[in-house]
Order: structure tokens, then C-alpha cells, then sequence
């Protein structure tokens, strides 16, 4: 007995040693980067860097924000953020309702073919989406940034499995008390379904905070960048001190993280619900 | 004969009641569903068979379209930077995923052992994949830096060879590489954490009862029962590395060229850089098509190799 314990006790030793070296090994570019997004000029150019600054210049930090307008940049990601989290719940719960609760000819037809929009890579559409945004003058906008992206047939199909999940009695009460179908939508089944929708909205900022391809196409004008085109483009463009590189990746990153401490639960609720159902 | 006629009365009053309460429901179907499906006509369908035509035609944004028949897909075939791009995220392809499910299956049972302070090793697996992939890539890209950069610098102590990682298609691929499993295995890893902790455990004691040793209840029961979501997550893990290009724009752009051109970043050099859209979309199908083959090669294998319990 005394034998296994010991033996159990040394294997979880090992196995501590092991996760936490791999554990580092995730950890240490990001200490890196704030470490040397920290750094003068000088530490930058030497062949055995080291991570400890010679000096902590906080001031690299404003420099990136008198270079570029990156408070505009996070104004921007933060309206286009939002917009889209609560315009693909709002459309995607709404329609999952529909295809899930109601009764209706084509309903179930007229799902695959959504479903279809799971299968094709944007990139395929992007060219057309684009042209678009041209012909409507939407370039350069909020609506360019927003609109197009606003319709997930993921985020219907999520929903719908959550709400198959919950019983039809409350439906069925409702209506007897003559509830319409949108009061049974927005009253019971929106309240009852808020951890998917937490889940849910919790990929969608995800998603939009980190999104760069539609956004490097779509914005061309330096005041309408959000942080991940405006961090992207500073390579070359403004600078080569690779501290203010750094520092800008370093503040475009920090919101998410923040976020992610706080909604841990939800997020990784939200990515295993996508994964098994 | 009074009660006959009112349950009568009582039965068509109910039809009729259900008969309008169906074609409400009808219309409210219709109507609940109309915003998203006004959305999806547009910028899926509509986007969709424009996309189709427009990969048949020369264009330039500027001008309209030029029709060329199936001139852009035969110029595939003679098109080296196509097929450098297409070489290139095979390349990449096949590694990440067959590492990145390995890591993150390691990982994930590691962590479903009773082990302490499990939810903290998860956290730190997960950060990189929350991190915005831009970051990501300046990040990595200060890293590999063959002069002043941390891997080279210990690289040279330890007496190995400092390659130029990002200039040359050969180590290019090896930090691409890196840098995917670095930012994908912590999503997979929960996956299968939640798939492992599906399994009940009764199937391990009575392994252990009849004498089966660890590796036997890797083999016979993690293993197996474990085969959907492993199915999953190959099939994601495909598709994402066919579609890399956030990390490939930032990271492998040296001296204004591109030096690990993928199949997504050749789609947006042609269409935005050079303006030629219509070849552009002819890419972006010849991916589609890509997609797809693997997509039903893996459901038609299926077959053979995943367990639904």
C-alpha cells in the first residue's frame, strides 16, 4: 500500500514536471514580447539578447499611440465588436426558434441549405461580398465592417440544437394563454437558452475581435482600421523598432484575455458545446 | 341527440381554431426566419453564384468583368506561384495535424487524471488560442528574427545552426508549423477533455478487474470511445490549415515578398494586390473543391474507424 502511494505520489511529480515545462514553453513568447516591448532601443540590437530590459521604457507604449491612431483602432474593433455579437444572436436565436419550435412548409429544406453556408470557405465569397460593399458605397464604413457578417449559419444551428433540448410544455402553455410565437420566442425560450447564448456570444467576440482578412479589405482609410488590420499594417509601414511592434500586439491582445478570465466557463462550455453537438 | 350535435359543433370549432392556429404559425415561421434569410440570400446564395460567374471572367474592379470561359482554371494548371502556394499548405497541412492532435490527446488525458491544479495548466494551454492571430505572428516573428532574436541566441549557445527561419521555404514551414500547434492545440485539447470525460468510468474498473494495464485501456477503451471527437478535430484541423493566412501575411512577409506563400494569401495578392479577381475566385474554388474532397473522404472513411456509442 505504502509502495503504490509512493508510487502514485512520484508519477504525479513527473507529471507536473512535464506540464509545467510544456506550460512555460506556451508562456514564454508572451513574456517575451512583454519583456521586450518594454525595452530602449539599444537592448534590441544585441546577438545574446536578454529579457530583462536595461531600463523599463513605458514611454514605448505612448509612442504607439501618438504613431497611429490606436485609440481609434480600439474604438473601432469595440463598435464592430459589439454590433456583431448582438446582431448574429439576435438574428441566429430568432431563426433556431423558428426551425426548431414552429411548424411551417420548406422549414426543413430551407435549414440545409443553410446549412450549406458551413461548407464553403469565405474566401470564395469574399470577392463578391466585396464588389458589394463597392456598388453600396460601403467601403470605409461600419456597415461594410458589420453587415455582411451579421448572418451565421452556425450560430443557427448551435441554437437550434440547444432549443430542441428544451421541452415543448412551456411552448405549448404559453400558447394557450395566447402568447404569439415571437412573446414565446423573447419571453421563455431566449431566457431559458442564456448559457448557449452566453457560449455563444462569447465565440462571436472571439471571432470578431481576432477577424482580419474582411477587414483588411474592406477599410482602406487608417481612421476606419480595427487593432488587428492597424497592428498588422505598422510592420514597415510606421516603424522597425520591433518594441512598439510588439507593444501594439501586446495592447491589441489584452481586452481578450481580460474578457476570457472572467467568462472562462462560458467560452470553454461554448467551444466543447460546438465541438460534440 | 343535443349532445351529438354540440360535440360536433365542439370538433369544428377546435379544427378550425388549429387550422388558423397552423397558418399562423406558418407565417410566424416565415417571419422569424425572414431576417436571417434575407441575410443569408445575399451574402451567401447571391454572393455565392455571382462568385461562380465571376471566376469565368477577367476583372479588374475597375472595368467590367471580361468573360473568358474556363481560361482561368486551365491557366492553373501552367501557374508555378499557384503551385507553390498549393505545395506550401499541403506542407503545412499534413504536420499540424497530425502533431496537433497528438499534443493535444496527450495533454487532454494528462489533464483528465485526478492531477492537481488542472484548471490552471488548462488556462495556460488556452491562452494562445484566444490571442489575435496579428499578434501572434509579431510576436513569433521578433522571435525567430535570425540576428537578434531569442531562438537563434540560444540555438548559437547551445552550438546548433541558426538558420534564417522566416527567408528560406524549408525552415519557413518548420516555424509556420511551430506556430500553428502553438496557437491550436489548447482548442483541441478541451475538446477532447470533454469527450474523455464522456466516457463512463465503470468501462476503466472493470478493465482493471480483469487485469488490463494502463496501455490496454488506452488501446481498448480511451482510444475507441473516443473516435467522434477525434473525428471532428481531424476534420476542423483540415480545414483550418488549408485556410492559414492571418499568420502567413504577417509573419512570412520578408523584404516585401512573401517567402511561404499559402493558397488563401496567393487568393488575396491576385484579387487585392494585383487586381485580378477573377483569377482570384478561381483559386478560391479550385480550395473549395479542395475542402470538399477531404470533407467527404473523411465521412466516407468513417466508416471504418469511428465508434458511435
Amino acid at each position: 500500500m505504502n509502495r503504490l502511494t509512493l508510487r502514485h505520489a512520484l508519477s504525479e511529480i513527473v507529471l507536473h514536471g512535464v506540464l509545467l515545462t510544456i506550460g512555460i514553453l506556451f508562456l514564454l513568447p508572451f513574456v517575451w514580447s512583454v519583456a521586450t516591448s518594454l525595452k530602449p532601443l539599444r537592448d534590441l540590437f544585441q546577438v545574446t539578447p536578454s529579457l530583462i530590459p536595461s531600463e523599463v521604457r513605458w514611454q514605448n507604449y505612448t509612442d504607439v499611440l501618438d504613431a497611429v491612431p490606436f485609440v481609434r483602432f480600439y474604438a473601432n474593433t469595440i463598435v464592430v465588436t459589439v454590433a456583431r455579437v448582438a446582431g448574429q444572436v439576435f438574428l441566429a436565436s430568432m431563426a433556431a426558434f423558428a426551425f426548431s419550435r414552429l411548424r411551417f412548409p420548406g422549414r426543413d429544406a430551407i435549414f440545409f441549405v443553410l446549412l450549406a453556408g458551413l461548407m464553403v470557405p469565405e474566401q470564395v465569397l469574399i470577392i463578391p461580398k466585396y464588389a458589394l460593399m463597392r456598388q453600396l458605397g460601403w467601403l470605409d464604413t461600419y456597415q461594410g465592417l458589420i453587415v455582411p457578417l451579421l448572418f451565421s449559419s452556425f450560430g443557427v444551428f448551435l441554437l437550434r440544437q440547444y432549443f430542441l433540448s428544451i421541452p415543448a410544455d412551456f411552448q405549448e402553455a404559453a400558447m394557450i394563454e395566447g402568447a404569439n410565437p415571437f412573446q414565446i420566442y423573447w419571453q421563455i425560450y431566449l431566457p431559458l437558452a442564456r448559457p448557449a447564448l452566453a457560449a455563444f456570444a462569447f465565440l462571436v467576440v472571439l471571432w470578431s475581435w481576432n477577424e482580419f482578412l474582411w477587414a483588411l479589405i474592406v477599410t482602406n482609410r487608417t481612421e476606419m482600421q480595427v487593432l488587428s488590420v492597424g497592428t498588422a499594417l505598422l510592420q514597415g509601414q510606421h516603424f522597425t523598432n520591433t518594441a512598439l511592434l510588439l507593444a501594439a500586439a501586446n495592447m491589441a491582445t489584452i481586452p481578450v484575455l481580460i474578457l476570457f478570465l472572467f467568462f472562462q466557463r462560458h467560452l470553454v462550455e461554448g467551444i466543447t458545446l460546438s465541438g460534440l453537438k | 341527440m343535443a349532445v351529438a350535435q354540440l360535440a360536433k359543433d365542439v370538433r369544428a370549432f377546435r379544427s378550425a381554431r388549429v387550422g388558423s392556429r397552423t397558418r399562423a404559425q406558418t407565417l410566424w415561421g416565415y417571419a422569424l426566419i425572414a431576417p436571417m434569410m434575407a441575410g443569408f440570400a445575399v451574402f451567401f446564395l447571391f454572393a455565392l453564384v455571382a462568385s461562380l460567374a465571376l471566376s469565368l471572367t477577367d476583372w479588374d474592379v475597375l472595368a467590367p468583368p471580361q468573360w473568358v470561359g474556363v481560361d482561368n482554371y486551365a491557366r492553373l494548371l501552367h501557374d508555378d506561384a499557384f503551385m507553390t502556394a498549393l505545395r506550401n499548405t499541403a506542407a503545412l497541412t499534413i504536420p499540424n495535424v497530425a502533431l496537433r492532435l497528438t499534443l493535444s490527446l496527450a495533454l487532454a488525458i494528462a489533464l483528465n487524471s485526478r492531477i492537481r491544479f488542472r484548471a490552471f495548466y488548462r488556462t495556460l494551454f488556452f491562452i494562445p488560442v484566444l490571442t489575435m492571430p496579428v499578434a501572434i505572428a509579431t510576436i513569433w516573428k521578433w522571435l525567430y528574427d535570425p540576428t537578434f532574436g531569442p531562438i537563434n541566441a540560444a540555438l548559437g549557445r547551445l552550438g546548433l545552426p541558426q538558420p534564417e527561419w522566416l527567408t528560406h521555404q524549408g525552415s519557413a514551414l518548420i516555424a509556420v508549423v511551430i506556430v500553428l500547434l502553438w496557437s491550436g492545440v489548447g482548442y483541441d485539447m478541451v475538446i477532447f477533455l470533454a469527450g474523455l470525460q464522456n466516457i463512463p468510468r465503470e468501462y476503466y474498473e472493470a478493465a482493471q478487474i480483469d487485469g488490463a494495464g494502463a496501455l490496454r485501456q488506452f488501446r481498448d477503451i480511451t482510444l475507441p470511445l473516443l473516435t467522434p471527437t477525434t473525428f471532428f478535430l481531424t476534420v476542423i484541423a483540415i480545414i483550418n490549415s488549408l485556410q492559414v493566412f492571418d499568420l502567413i501575411f504577417v509573419m512570412t512577409e520578408v523584404g516585401n515578398t512573401n517567402r511561404f506563400p499559402t493558397i488563401v494569401y496567393y487568393i488575396f495578392e491576385e484579387g487585392f494586390k494585383n487586381f485580378r479577381m477573377g483569377y482570384a475566385i478561381t483559386v478560391a474554388w479550385v480550395l473549395l473543391m479542395i475542402i470538399l474532397a477531404f470533407t467527404l473522404l473523411q465521412f466516407r472513411l468513417q466508416r471504418r474507424w469511428v465508434h458511435y456509442a
